[in-house]
């Protein structure tokens, strides 16, 4: 049984050869930071009097929350029909919404995950905040699901979309991706909070003892539940390492089949223009998309407000613009391979679904959707543009854009334009849905400034284990 | 690093791979007669059929090899800096492969247009229909399956992997001498649009040269499914390499446990991958029920005369060859780094691909030869020579190349991070 050469053997006379050229990773916590500036920065973001502008911010947020309460109230005491829907367009904003949110979710976790297995190290600056926003867009994306059937009550209930027998023997439809998202969505919904909470706890004890510190019992006790007795000892560390790189390796499968039955959701129909076979992998692809898109949305201001930008480098846009651009390019691949087998698949339904899309009524919608998802992602090949901050921030929010338009282009579309001409319509949206949507940003605002008031936004461990200092083979200027 | 040991093993002499050279001619050269032999004994379209396995299943491991390639530059990786290398040896089959695929080219220009692809032949008689020249579904896909536009497009996909790899293998190459940065920029350069165009040119090589077997069928998924064979046979062909340079004495105190680990990890991850897209195409299909999509496993799984196919259990091998038992078996941490154990699994994983490739390609004109059986036939000894064939030229390109540059690329400015390669 032979392994590698971890035993002992002699260098073969090759390596007496090895010079390597000189071109230095870039440093992942600039200008050589201690281990004591990121811990003061990260917990000052906290302990900090809470400024105005957050203030500000959080009163903004919360009056925009009010209209998702608002159109939801409306909707619960009057019923569905407030709603824009009509046949044929049976589906619209309330899945869109829904996907476009659980887009981002999914993003979240897949990409802290995904990094984390990948050994990404550059994560360890937008983990925290992607997981987070991870929940929060779960929350959002909740709400249409639930709210859709109009009397709540009974999506709760036995029968509607919890799998329990009721009087009238009324069972869900198991054969149907929307009873296999109630359970997927909860799964990895509970998998996402695990993990963020995992990562969380070294830096909640240290909060604990900063608070004891300073003299705040209450946050101190607060927070020192929370850490669940954290004493940051070898052991502490090993199980945390472990369970950490278990719940990654959960989450990634999780993620992926999760967001895989959003798109079966559609690809099992045999409405033109949902079926077909790329979905799954595409709709993956869209959500990293979209989650990069909402990570650099969120995290520059943040890096800006806060002057994070020895710990969000230039490097870090970087790697995010590029993987904005590389799954930005697949979304393409997927949206020209649809096209393009449409037409080569020769079924009339097929071709003229797709030819609808881009001339039809809705043509605006696809193309809106096409210059975001498609064109505006190729900016980012540019170093110039990468190194603009506002600019990447702009083209951050048009990816944003972008993904609810592709949602609403492949649903309302095709539904609009379905097998019976006769029934053809044109779907607007209602104003109860307009207040509705539009409210959600404002809680998924609310729950976000709460994330950064009072939680560490970047995991500060993580943070010094990728400085120079944390690495005793280092040369000076190696990470 | 650079403290040779005195009692270390020197690395053996590069021409040292001479005689596996010339063997691995013989062989593919032998692959090859015995393959022409078949052409007196089976149906030259039969033959043609075997020898399209082939050459897809080379190419597609090709394929991959660049692929690994691209994203190892594009990430800026250190672990695959060492194995890197070797893929850049394999990269050199490309032209051959290139050069081996006109065969098909030319017995349908030559012998007859519909050898290989129906739709080559407007009088070709369909399975149970009328001649493709008035079949509707061919009628509205000519401006795209025609033979000037499959030969102009075959072309550029050889055209476009052989310009990358030529292009990865010198900046490569001339850094071992000169030890200039910019080479590994300019790859990073060759990478960032080498991706796109590969992916674009497999997605329809999988079109042209497998799909468009059954013209009538459609799937969106097809170049996902083609590319994750690729890479998964790309890293088969890694490990076999790491341990053969490692049991010849080359990669001892180069290669560490870890890098095992790496690739293996890989192997299991793209084992995955391949199950999902492979998964969601049938699932996608067979709970559609559309019969012009069904009609694909339909054939698989039925006769023309309503008997259950072999190629049904094929299916199952595939189903469990493909993805269970790679699955459950990369599972374990030490499958994955001990010599002993991974090996028989990346044999196994290049055996399945095949397979794969054979499910794929050959039950496509079962019904037209009258070859309703898989198994036994005389159409699997031209298979295996054809594979065999194809992959001792291969082999012999790879072996060619490797004694003209260092084991390792040694000025690399990744590679003593990938030398001391840890979790």
């Amino acid at each position: 049984m032979s392994h590698g050469s971890d035993q002992a053997v002699a260098a073969p006379a090759i390596l007496s050869e090895v010079k390597p050229a000189v071109l230095p990773r870039p440093a992942l916590v600039a200008n050589n930071r201690s281990f004591s500036w990121i811990t003061e920065k990260i917990c000052g973001i906290i302990e900090e009097k809470t400024p105005r502008w957050w203030w500000v911010c959080f009163g903004v947020a919360c009056f925009v929350a009010s209209f998702t309460v608002a159109g939801l109230t409306y909707l619960v005491s009057t019923g569905v029909g407030v709603w824009g829907h009509r046949n044929p367009v049976n589906w619209a904003w309330d899945i869109v919404n829904f996907v476009f949110w659980i887009g981002i979710g999914h993003a979240g976790t897949l990409i802290s995950a995904i990094l984390c297995l990948l050994r990404q190290k550059w994560r360890t600056s937008i983990n925290r905040a992607a997981e987070a926003m991870t929940i929060f867009a779960v929350v959002c994306a909740a709400i249409f699901p639930v709210f859709h059937v109009g009397r709540i009550w009974f999506a709760l209930m036995p029968g509607y979309l919890f799998p329990f027998p009721n009087a009238n023997y009324i069972w869900p439809n198991f054969r149907s991706p929307l009873e296999w998202d109630v359970f997927a969505v909860s799964t990895y919904g509970t998998v996402s909070v695990l993990f963020w909470y995992v990562g969380l706890l070294p830096d909640l004890a240290i909060l604990r003892d900063r608070f004891f510190a300073a003299g705040n019992k209450f946050r101190s006790a607060l927070y020192g539940f929370f850490a669940m007795g954290w004493r940051g000892s070898n052991r502490h560390w090993s199980n945390y390492e472990m369970a950490y790189l278990v719940l990654a390796g959960i989450s990634t499968p999780l993620v992926l089949s999760v967001h895989t039955i959003v798109s079966f959701d559609f690809a099992v129909s045999l409405i033109p223009g949902w079926h077909t076979t790329i979905f799954p992998p595409y709709f993956v692809a869209g959500a990293i998309f979209s989650g990069f898109g909402m990570v650099l949305t969120l995290m520059l201001p943040l890096r800006a407000i806060y002057k994070l930008e020895d710990l969000i480098t230039q490097y870090h846009i970087d790697c995010m613009c590029k993987i904005t651009l590389a799954t930005g390019t697949m979304v393409g691949y997927a949206y020209s391979m649809e096209f393009f087998i449409a037409w080569y698949s020769a079924n009339p339904n097929e071709s003229f679904a797709f030819i609808n899309r881009a001339f039809g009524h809705y043509a605006w919608a696809y193309w809106i959707m096409i210059t975001c998802n498609v064109i505006t992602p190729q900016f980012f090949w540019f170093k110039k543009i990468r190194h603009n901050t506002a600019l990447v921030w702009i083209l951050s929010i048009f990816v944003n854009v972008g993904m609810w338009f592709e949602r609403f282009v492949i649903i309302v579309t095709s539904l609009a334009r379905d097998f019976l001409p006769s029934s053809w319509g044109y779907y607007s949206p209602s104003i109860v849905e307009i207040f509705t949507f539009f409210g959600t940003f404002g809680v998924f605002s609310v729950l976000f400034l709460l994330f950064i008031r009072f939680l560490p936004i970047m995991p500060m461990a993580e943070l010094k284990a990728v400085t120079p200092a944390a690495d005793p083979h280092a040369a000076p200027d190696h990470h | 690093m650079s403290t040779p040991a005195a009692t270390a093993p020197a690395a053996l002499p590069l021409a040292s791979s001479a005689p596996v050279t010339g063997k691995a001619l013989s062989i593919g050269l032998a692959g090859l007669a015995v393959t022409a032999v078949g052409l007196l004994i089976s149906s030259p379209s039969q033959v043609a059929l075997s020898y399209l396995v082939g050459i897809t299943y080379w190419t597609a491991i090709a394929i991959g090899t660049l692929l690994l390639i691209l994203i190892h530059h594009i990430t800026d990786a250190s672990w695959s800096v060492v194995i890197r290398r070797q893929w850049e040896h394999w990269l050199a089959s490309f032209k051959w492969l290139a050069l081996l695929f006109l065969p098909l080219v030319l017995a349908t220009l030559l012998y007859q247009k519909d050898v290989v692809w129906p739709w080559m032949n407007p009088a070709h008689v369909m399975h149970g229909h009328g001649t493709v020249e008035t079949d509707i579904l061919y009628q509205k896909k000519a401006s795209f399956l025609n033979l000037p536009m499959f030969l102009g497009m075959t072309a550029s996909f050889f055209a476009i992997w052989c310009w990358l790899s030529a292009r990865l293998r010198q900046a490569s190459f001339t850094q071992d001498t000169d030890g200039n940065p910019q080479w590994t920029q300019m790859n990073r350069k060759t990478s960032a649009f080498g991706i796109p165009l590969t992916a674009l040119a497999l997605s329809f090589a999988a079109i042209y040269w497998v799909k468009s077997l059954e013209y009538h069928w459609f799937s969106t998924m097809y170049g996902v499914w083609f590319f994750a064979n690729c890479i998964r046979g790309a890293l088969a062909v890694g490990v076999l390499i790491m341990l053969w340079l490692w049991k010849r004495g080359d990669y001892k105190g180069i290669l560490n446990t870890n890098h095992l680990h790496s690739i293996g990890q890989l192997c299991f991850a793209f084992t995955v991958f391949w199950a999902y897209v492979t998964f969601s195409q049938y699932f996608l299909i067979w709970n559609a029920n559309v019969p012009e999509e069904t009609f694909w496993y339909n054939l698989r799984e039925l006769n023309h005369d309503g008997s259950i196919s072999q190629w049904k259990y094929v299916g199952f091998v595939i189903l469990f060859g493909h993805f269970f038992v790679p699955f459950l078996y990369l599972l374990s941490y030490k499958h994955k780094v001990v010599h002993s154990k991974i090996k028989p699994i990346v044999i196994w994983i290049l055996s399945i691909i095949l397979i794969d490739l054979c499910y794929n390609i050959l039950p496509a004109l079962k019904d037209e030869h009258g070859d309703a059986q898989p198994f036994l036939s005389l159409n699997l000894l031209w298979v295996l020579s054809s594979v065999v064939g194809i992959g001792g030229i291969c082999v012999w390109a790879y072996l060619k190349s490797f004694p003209t540059t260092k084991l390792i690329p040694i000025r690399d400015p990744r590679i003593e991070e990938c030398i001391t390669h840890h979790e």
